[in-house]
């Protein structure tokens, strides 16, 4: 038995990779995640492992790369503006067939934006935001419990298949503090026999993202393309609530599915029969299960802090006739369960 | 049980720490509870906040927009409060700092003069445990003696502060007790 704690998301995401045996952590600071690159200066120098605090967030990627391609677990965090520095080296991560964990605990945005949580960055993290044909897995936490364990769950579906895997919450979850059953530290690290190790007594092993000839080329890309399909059979995942009866389902995550939760409490009090669907991957996105509901649930709120980025994944999941619309906030501001009501009360009466 | 409680004041009256000890003390209680505090550049000289949801049941919205409690330990605090408090609530105004009155007949308000009687004890800073010892004789959202106990793994190099801490905790909920129709019957 583990015990119960009360920790920060912030805290909880630098624990949780602690536990997962991430022996290599580079970062550099911006809030609203600086307690993240705090805690992890602190703790991997006691647990014997690698920090470093890099000059760029550019540094710290290329860092996580040369990490990963000896065969450590590595990590880097950031938010918003920073992710976007990042996103050449993780598509040189993706190109290379590297396992790595990038978390970025999202801001308020455009440009430099604000410290506020915020949802922006959705296309960027789901869709590739670096060059080139390859996706990562998105994992979207809603609770400090959550943001250890998908810690956790990130560095092991990295591995399994050799592909960078990103954590995704808002700044609000970041600073929220909650109740935290510790997790067991993972003992058993799965072999990486096609790591950088020094090649004695072996053939060596060549990491890279790049041929000179198309055609050489093509059993990386392959690779990268038949693994993406297996990410999408397998690997989907969401949470249902109140669906056997519901009338009007709400699609959020994140700190948005936290305040969802309160708005359905709230309508369900005044009778309207609201479920929620929240996917907890954003890539792979829930696409058959979403559509599945559609044949039984014919009206759809997307609640998000962005401008309207999810709705997209879920428009293209639900088909034509199902109606969809959106409530919102953006630019770090939270997204309040009354606003999520009066939407709801809008639509259903 | 389900409370909602906003706590705004200004930055170095204990707001964020107020916040902290409900939160720890509902941990301890064993019920589900989200500390939410305010961030960025209004830590600065300007007004302070944070959020402590406490349940029996899973806690959905990280954020409060209408307290079931609140606590405004200065003006601007109470400018939010005084509107966003729930009918039937309680709002306990830090008097000292704050000269204005509010004029809602569906909640209960504690107007509390926490400074004043935090420098009577010659805790000048303690204004913060005046107002909880205030909230919780309004509602046990946890038990005195629970807040007693956090302190007392707190400072257990400094037994002195820890009873200074301890006597503007009960001064806030005795006064309370004796000087309003807030408190509840014991």
């Amino acid at each position: 038995m583990f015990e119960k704690t009360l920790m920060a998301g912030n805290i909880a995401i630098a624990e949780g990779a602690i536990s997962a045996g991430c022996h290599a952590y580079f970062g550099y600071p911006i809030t609203p995640q600086n307690e993240i690159l705090e805690h992890m200066s602190k703790r991997m120098p006691e647990e014997g492992r690698v920090f470093v605090q890099t000059e760029s967030e550019i540094a710290a990627i290329n860092m996580v790369h040369g990490a990963a391609a000896s065969g450590c677990r590595a990590m880097t965090t950031t938010s918003s503006p920073g992710f976007s520095l990042k996103q050449e080296g993780i598509s040189y991560l993706a190109g290379a067939n590297l396992p790595a964990v990038i978390v970025n605990v999202m801001r308020g945005g455009p440009g430099l934006g604000n410290i506020g949580g915020a949802q922006g960055d959705y296309f960027q993290a789901t869709k590739g935001g670096g060059h080139g044909d390859y996706r990562v897995i998105v994992l979207a936490p809603a609770t400090v419990q959550e943001m250890m364990d998908f810690t956790m769950l990130a560095f092991e579906l990295a591995d399994k298949y050799r592909n960078p895997t990103i954590v995704l919450p808002d700044g609000f979850l970041g600073q929220a503090i909650e109740p935290v059953t510790m997790r067991a530290p993972v003992t058993k690290l799965p072999e990486k026999p096609w790591a950088i190790t020094g090649a004695v007594g072996r053939a060596k092993n060549i990491i890279n993202s790049f041929a000179m000839e198309p055609i050489n080329d093509q059993p990386r890309i392959e690779l990268i393309r038949q693994k993406l399909e297996r990410i999408r059979q397998d690997e989907v995942r969401f949470e249902s609530i109140n669906l056997d009866d519901a009338a009007l389902v709400i699609v959020a995550y994140g700190s948005a599915f936290r305040s969802a939760m309160t708005a359905m409490q709230m309508a369900r009090e005044e009778g309207l029969k609201v479920g929620i669907f929240r996917p907890i991957t954003l890539f792979p996105f829930p696409i058959k299960p979403l559509s599945d509901l559609s044949r039984k649930v014919k009206r759809f709120l997307v609640a998000e802090m962005s401008f309207g980025q999810l709705i997209e994944d879920v428009r293209l999941s639900l088909g034509a006739d199902a109606q969809v619309e959106l409530v919102n906030q953006f630019g770090g501001v939270p997204m309040s369960a009354d606003e999520i009501l009066e939407a709801i009360e809008k639509i259903m009466k | 049980m389900h409370e909602e409680i906003a706590i705004g004041g200004f930055g170095g009256q204990g707001v964020l720490f107020l916040g902290r000890l409900l939160t720890e003390a509902a941990f301890r209680e064993e019920r589900e509870v989200v500390y939410m505090p305010s961030y960025g550049a209004e830590k600065r000289g300007g007004t302070v906040w944070c959020n402590v949801t406490i349940s029996d049941e899973r806690i959905g919205a990280l954020f409060i927009a209408r307290p079931t409690i609140a606590v405004a330990m200065n003006s601007a605090s109470l400018t939010r409060f005084e509107q966003t408090t729930r009918s039937g609530g309680v709002l306990v105004v830090n008097q000292s700092l704050v000269p204005e009155t509010v004029a809602r007949e569906d909640i209960s308000i504690v107007y509390i003069p926490a400074n004043d009687l935090a420098a009577e004890l010659g805790d000048s800073g303690g204004s913060n445990l005046v107002a909880l010892g205030a909230l919780l004789a309004c509602r046990a959202v946890v038990s005195v003696s629970r807040i007693n106990k956090i302190m007392e793994d707190m400072l257990t190099k400094n037994p002195e502060r820890l009873e200074i801490n301890k006597r503007s905790l009960n001064r806030g909920y005795s006064w309370t007790q004796q000087n309003t129709q807030a408190a509840r019957q014991v």
